[in-house]
């Protein structure tokens, strides 16, 4: 048995475990990848001298400015609208349901199974035979088949709303249900609607709750790579897509990793931006 | 306190589904008084409240405020404001916002929010506090915010729910005065509820009490001390020592009765009991009766017992004395003259009462 001669043992000891832990897991690949990033690749070898050459190349690249724009406005539009159809659900459990339980029970359905299959089932009711397409068809509300329902930002934004939806949920949730009924009922007593009384104590009580549902979803969206390669065609292709493709096919680690450290300040940036916004709105309420 | 009434409460029942809160509730209560719902927890008292809030809707029965109908008048439009159990300060609000919450988006010029809001809080003593954040207050300001923002309403009736239980024993005791001194200044009607007793007596011009969903008397406090209604009424305020009695002589005004313990004493008729017939129960206050190591002189009955429990109370000490006749012992509390406490447990004591001290509580349940 080891002895723990003092406080600072004692310390270290117990802080060991999470120390490794991030250590390996974090902060070493995150060494890792910035090295990566100065070094270049040479054909099949890797040029080992330290220089900035990716970055310029990645940053004057009009290709990289594109995706990397299109990445943090798709995931906008996925937050927006993610949060925006979770906060009335959110509100209906929380304030309504009867059964809380069972309906958290059920939001969380759609993940019981693979995130793939999901993917792949909005391929089908979306495609150019799909059942959208089909049940249309067949009422006779049009005469052939509606190509852009898939391959587009908009087959991207419906699929990751779909399936960021109970990660919206929840946080909205929780900040719902930690409201005092008494609060409301005090803005009632004071001459306020339900509207206004929503406007002016639930919505700015729920802030923290809508910040964190919107950086759960979009945080992981900027990044995804699976939903644009499978439902995005040509014009919902991301940032993430083009990495891979560097990490892939075009065997650039180097350009890989920089363009990789490249979207996490992108996305660091603006989620920043929007924490620092949307608390001090939220202040403004009165 | 003006005859008008502000508040007229007519057969107001509420039920939810097979368990009934609130039954036959009539009640006028006068413009400018203090007015307390008393009641242990559960007996409808809050939910009577939260009637004339407009926070629930009565099954049966009406609300008239100042006279005009409340049905179809919502919570929010009711000239009405509430201080709630847990006040209720809205968190995101620093203490001037949460105070001007009900004045704000309603057109009132702003130098007339801000002078209403410094008037209000200097009202409860915590003037200049406006900037300070909802999260920073301690529970008594918590209190003081709750009333504020209540009162700058210039609401017709203020309505209090437990509004000091949440406070410490200094600081209630505090409040209650400041409370009561703000109500009279200001002439508004405050409807209080509480489970306290003491606060109800301390603070109000009448008190209900409540059982079970049913009002069983309002009185002066005082009144209700001295002449309560039933056994109910008066194990809840205060003390009393009951005693199951015979009637065996009555007039007008009085009745002759005969206790276990005590020869025959002749007690004044109380105008609030109900029921009579030849035993009816009689209560005694543990302060009216004397105690001494002998028969002590010119009282009406005297008896003689032994003291069980002792206890210190600081300001006057009680003693539990087993007499013949009477199942528990009984409370006899003397005041604290001498720092002194002169029996102990074992001692052979006298007992003595005055037939006016002793309370006729009719024959509505006799028993023990």
């Amino acid at each position: 048995m080891i002895r723990l001669r003092s406080e600072t043992a004692k310390g270290v000891a117990l802080s060991a475990p999470a120390t490794l832990y991030v250590g390996f897991l974090v902060a070493a690949p995150l060494v890792i990848l910035v090295t990566y990033s100065m070094w270049t690749q040479s054909y099949v070898t890797i040029d080992k001298t330290l220089t900035l050459a990716n970055y310029r190349e990645a940053l004057t690249d009009p290709l990289v400015r594109l995706l990397m724009l299109r990445s943090i406005l798709i995931a906008a539009a996925v937050t927006v609208a993610t949060v925006a159809l979770a906060y009335p659900i959110a509100y209906f459990i929380a304030m309504k349901a009867q059964r809380k339980t069972l309906w958290l029970l059920l939001i969380t359905i759609p993940f019981w199974s693979s995130y793939l299959l999901r993917v792949f089932a909005w391929k089908l009711i979306l495609g150019f035979n799909g059942v959208m397409n089909s049940a249309l068809l067949a009422v006779g509300v049009i005469q052939e088949p509606l190509t852009f329902l898939l391959y587009n930002e908009f087959a991207v934004v419906l699929t990751l709303a779909h399936a960021w939806a109970p990660f919206a949920i929840l946080p909205i949730y929780v900040s719902l249900q930690k409201i005092d009924p008494q609060l409301l009922e005090a803005a009632t007593d004071l001459g306020n609607g339900g509207l206004e009384r929503f406007l002016r104590v639930t919505l700015p009580l729920t802030v923290p709750g809508i910040v964190a549902a919107c950086l759960i979803i979009f945080i992981p969206t900027v990044g995804d790579y699976v939903t644009p390669s499978l439902v995005g065609g040509s014009d919902g292709k991301m940032i993430a897509n083009l990495i891979q493709v560097q990490f892939g096919a075009a065997n650039n680690w180097p350009l890989g990793a920089t363009l990789s450290l490249l979207a996490m300040l992108a996305v660091g940036f603006a989620a920043i931006v929007f924490v620092l916004s949307a608390t001090g709105l939220g202040r403004r309420i009165r | 306190m003006s005859d008008v009434n502000i508040i007229q409460l007519v057969d107001v029942e509420k039920s939810f589904g097979s368990f009934t809160a609130v039954s036959n509730l009539s009640l006028d209560l006068k413009q400018g008084e203090f007015f307390s719902l008393l009641g242990p927890s559960g007996c409808g008292k809050t939910t009577a409240l939260r009637m004339i809030a407009g926070f629930q809707d009565p099954t049966r029965g009406r609300i008239l405020i100042d006279g005009q109908n409340m049905e179809d008048v919502p919570a929010n439009r009711r000239p009405t404001n509430m201080v709630f159990q847990s006040y209720a300060i809205f968190p995101h609000l620093n203490v001037g916002d949460n105070v001007s919450y009900g004045l704000r988006h309603r057109g009132i010029a702003r130098a007339e929010i801000d002078a209403r809001v410094s008037e209000a809080l200097a009202m409860v003593e915590l003037g200049g506090l406006q900037k300070r954040r909802a999260t920073e207050l301690s529970g008594g300001q918590r209190q003081r915010v709750a009333l504020a923002r209540a009162l700058v309403m210039r609401p017709k009736v203020l309505l209090l729910d437990e509004p000091l239980s949440a406070l410490d024993k200094k600081l209630r005791e505090q409040m209650q005065f400041e409370m009561r001194h703000l109500q009279r200044s200001l002439g508004i009607t405050f409807v209080m509820v509480t489970h306290d007793q003491y606060e109800a007596m301390t603070m109000s011009d009448r008190i209900g009490v409540m059982f079970k969903g049913r009002l069983v008397q309002v009185d002066a406090p005082a009144v209700l001390y001295a002449r309560p209604r039933n056994r109910e009424v008066a194990s809840f305020i205060g003390e009393m020592n009951f005693l199951a009695a015979e009637v065996i002589g009555e007039d007008a005004g009085t009745l002759t009765v005969k206790t276990p313990c005590f020869a025959p004493l002749k007690i004044a008729r109380n105008p609030n009991a109900v029921g009579y017939g030849n035993h009816i129960l009689t209560g005694i206050r543990p302060e009216q009766l004397a105690i001494g190591r002998a028969a002590p002189e010119g009282y009406d009955a005297t008896v003689e017992g032994q003291v069980g429990d002792v206890a210190f109370y600081g300001e006057n000490v009680h003693y539990h004395v087993r007499v013949p006749g009477v199942d528990r012992p009984m409370a006899v509390s003397v005041p604290n003259y001498f720092h002194t406490v002169d029996y102990a447990r074992g001692d052979k004591v006298w007992l003595g009462v005055q037939g006016a001290s002793v309370i006729d509580l009719g024959s509505e349940d006799t028993e023990i």
